[in-house]
């Protein structure tokens, strides 16, 4: 019972696992899938996991520097989709495609 | 909080670097849109065997000087700022974000100068592929803004910012030869890589914050020897490794490298293979070899990054050159050498832990010579491979008899390719020679060491092939129009400016290697 409320009080521990998770969920998806968009997506997953995981220390510690992170990164992460997106827009414009692994004109 | 009114003065480069480009951008607006002349058809002329006329200089022809002249004052004021530095230690700014050192100034100014040289060796070459645009130049302002960021951090926020912000605008730049299904692949591929890196290395910092508590830099450090055991902290230190790793290109993290190199814009190639890189390492002697390096600290046998950089060092020197030997196009040859040369600086930064100080003047000597080098050669490059119907002309094939058809290029790339090689009297034979004899000075560095000098001479042969096919072989008979060289006047002098450097820093190499030994 004691190992259940343990469980049930959310607490920072609840919070880091979510953000590894989330991370996780990221990575896999930039190794597994092959079109480019999902792969964007999966990075700004990766992105929002370790804004979760910075934002969680920060209010653990009551220290300020981490939400300043966070909002410094949401501002770069959104210039960073605009730009990929724009790449992969030019990319289908030039292939008809946004299949990874078409992308094969540049090997040894 | 306080606002100190000295901080607008001590991070002037930085503020005058994304001022200048917003100046441009906004030139670049109020310019004449028009842009005239073959490349900018629709259509390209695909199986004429005519030459289409280069178009002559476009409405934004006036681009190239300004941003000649802004870099070159902001150059001007990078070296008047270490007289603004009292003592030792360097003037923090903005609440210890950022912190003014001569380090600091000394990786930005080979990045200016890096960049002075490639915006003077671009326009021909963006006016002959129809890419003319004034956002070039804005964009490779706005890179230098972030790669002065990165190079003067003093806080984990200001480190990302910085690779952030680099990175962003070379993500553009790779990409804007929008009619080649090369440059879109290649910016595609450096985008993916440097957006998944920059995930690695966000997560890193904030697993390192959650370990320390705090991302000041130089309060890690005081910090580190009780936090060295936690998990979360080594974690955190690995995944910041490994982004940089994918920055600098190192072997395994290099895929990407080859690809990007070669089917970006020549010269934004060359921009990337030495500012970005510069600006990385810089990024790594800061988070390594200061917060975590010093042979002192009880920290450094625990993470162990040293161990890591030393196997990764040999693995990149190696690889790097073993692939660039069987290359056919001059362009993919560089960017196989640009990894190795990776291999070598990673060696400086492994003295800087192990050796000490004393190492710096190498590493920063090496950066120098070889950003003089590769932005010469990939100068050399956009020159000389211009093809009349599009695109270029890039294999050894193509450059046989380049010698008696365009001499004064010829010799440029044989003193660049000379220095790369590493033979004297040229800026990479000193660079190497620095770097070898203080990484000689501990004898647990002697097999990096030699191994580095068995790549160099591996690394002639691929060098030299190049020489020997411009000199002592005939063109390839063929019926296909052969390459076309393009008339600059700015090409021509950057290249020669690029070359004189580096004949220059061969000759006399004591003033900057003085220079850089005092760069603390």
């Amino acid at each position: 019972m004691d190992f259940l409320t343990a469980l049930m009080t959310i607490g920072l521990n609840h919070f880091l696992v979510l953000g590894l998770v989330i991370f996780g969920i990221g990575i896999m998806g930039v190794f597994l899938r092959r079109n480019a968009l999902i792969t964007l997506m999966s990075i700004e997953l990766m992105l929002n996991a370790g804004n979760l995981t910075l934002l969680s220390f920060a209010r653990a510690q009551h220290d300020m520097r981490g939400q300043a992170l966070a909002f410094l990164v949401i501002a770069v992460a959104a210039a960073e989709a605009a730009i990929g997106l724009a790449i992969v827009v030019g990319l289908f414009r030039n292939r008809k495609s946004t299949d990874l692994d078409e992308l094969n004109l540049l090997r040894f | 909080m306080t606002f100190d009114v000295a901080d607008l003065q001590n991070s002037a480069p930085l503020l005058l670097l994304t001022v200048a480009g917003l100046v441009l951008m906004l030139l670049d607006a109020f310019s004449r849109s028009k842009l005239v002349g073959a490349p900018y058809q629709k259509k390209m002329p695909a199986e004429t065997s005519e030459a289409y006329p280069l178009p002559v200089a476009g409405s934004r022809g006036y681009l190239m000087p300004v941003t000649v002249l802004l870099l070159l004052g902001i150059l001007a004021v990078v070296a008047w700022l270490p007289g603004q530095i009292h003592g030792d230690h360097g003037v923090f700014m903005y609440r210890d974000m950022l912190v003014l050192d001569r380090f600091g100034l000394l990786v930005s100014g080979i990045c200016i100068v890096g960049a002075i040289l490639g915006v003077m060796t671009a326009p021909a070459f963006l006016r002959a592929h129809g890419l003319e645009m004034g956002e070039y130049y804005a964009l490779v302002m706005f890179s230098l803004a972030g790669m002065v960021i990165l190079v003067m951090a003093a806080d984990l926020v200001t480190v990302f910012l910085g690779v952030e912000i680099m990175s962003l605008g070379v993500y553009v730049l790779a990409g804007m030869w929008r009619k080649s299904q090369r440059s879109a692949e290649a910016a595609m591929k450096y985008f993916l890589v440097g957006a998944f890196v920059s995930g690695l290395l966000l997560y890193g910092i904030a697993l390192v914050y959650g370990s320390v508590g705090t991302t000041l830099l130089s309060e890690i450090r005081s910090r580190a020897p009780v936090f060295a055991s936690r998990p979360l902290f080594y974690i955190g230190w690995m995944l910041i490794f490994v982004s940089f790793l994918f920055k600098v290109a190192a072997v395994p993290f290099h895929m990407w490298a080859p690809d990007t190199y070669d089917g970006a814009p020549t010269p934004v190639s060359g921009f990337m293979m030495t500012g970005v890189k510069a600006a990385a390492f810089a990024g790594l002697y800061r988070l390594f070899a200061v917060t975590l390096g010093d042979s002192q600290n009880a920290l450094q046998a625990y993470t162990g990054w040293v161990h890591a950089a030393y196997g990764i060092a040999i693995l990149t020197m190696t690889l790097g050159n073993l692939a660039a030997l069987h290359q056919e196009s001059i362009k993919r040859m560089l960017a196989y050498s640009s990894i190795a040369h990776a291999g070598y600086l990673l060696i400086g930064l492994i003295a800087m832990a192990v050796v000490g100080d004393s190492a710096r003047g190498p590493l920063l000597f090496y950066l120098a010579a070889y950003t003089v080098t590769v932005v010469g050669a990939m100068g050399v490059v956009g020159w000389l491979s211009r093809d009349l119907r599009g695109g270029e002309r890039l294999t050894l094939d193509d450059w046989a008899g380049m010698g008696q058809r365009h001499p004064a290029g010829a010799l440029a790339m044989t003193i660049f390719l000379l220095s790369l090689g590493g033979f004297p009297p040229t800026a990479g034979f000193f660079g190497k020679f620095y770097l070898f004899r203080v990484a000689l000075e501990k004898p647990s560095l002697l097999p990096l060491v030699l191994i580095g000098i068995a790549n160099s001479l591996i690394s002639v042969y691929y060098y030299l092939r190049v020489i020997t096919a411009m000199y002592f072989r005939a063109p390839a008979p063929s019926s296909e129009p052969a390459s076309e060289p393009l008339s600059s006047t700015a090409l021509s002098v950057g290249v020669l400016i690029a070359a004189l450097l580096v004949l220059g820093l061969g000759l006399m190499p004591e003033w900057l290697a003085n220079l850089c030994a005092a760069a603390n």
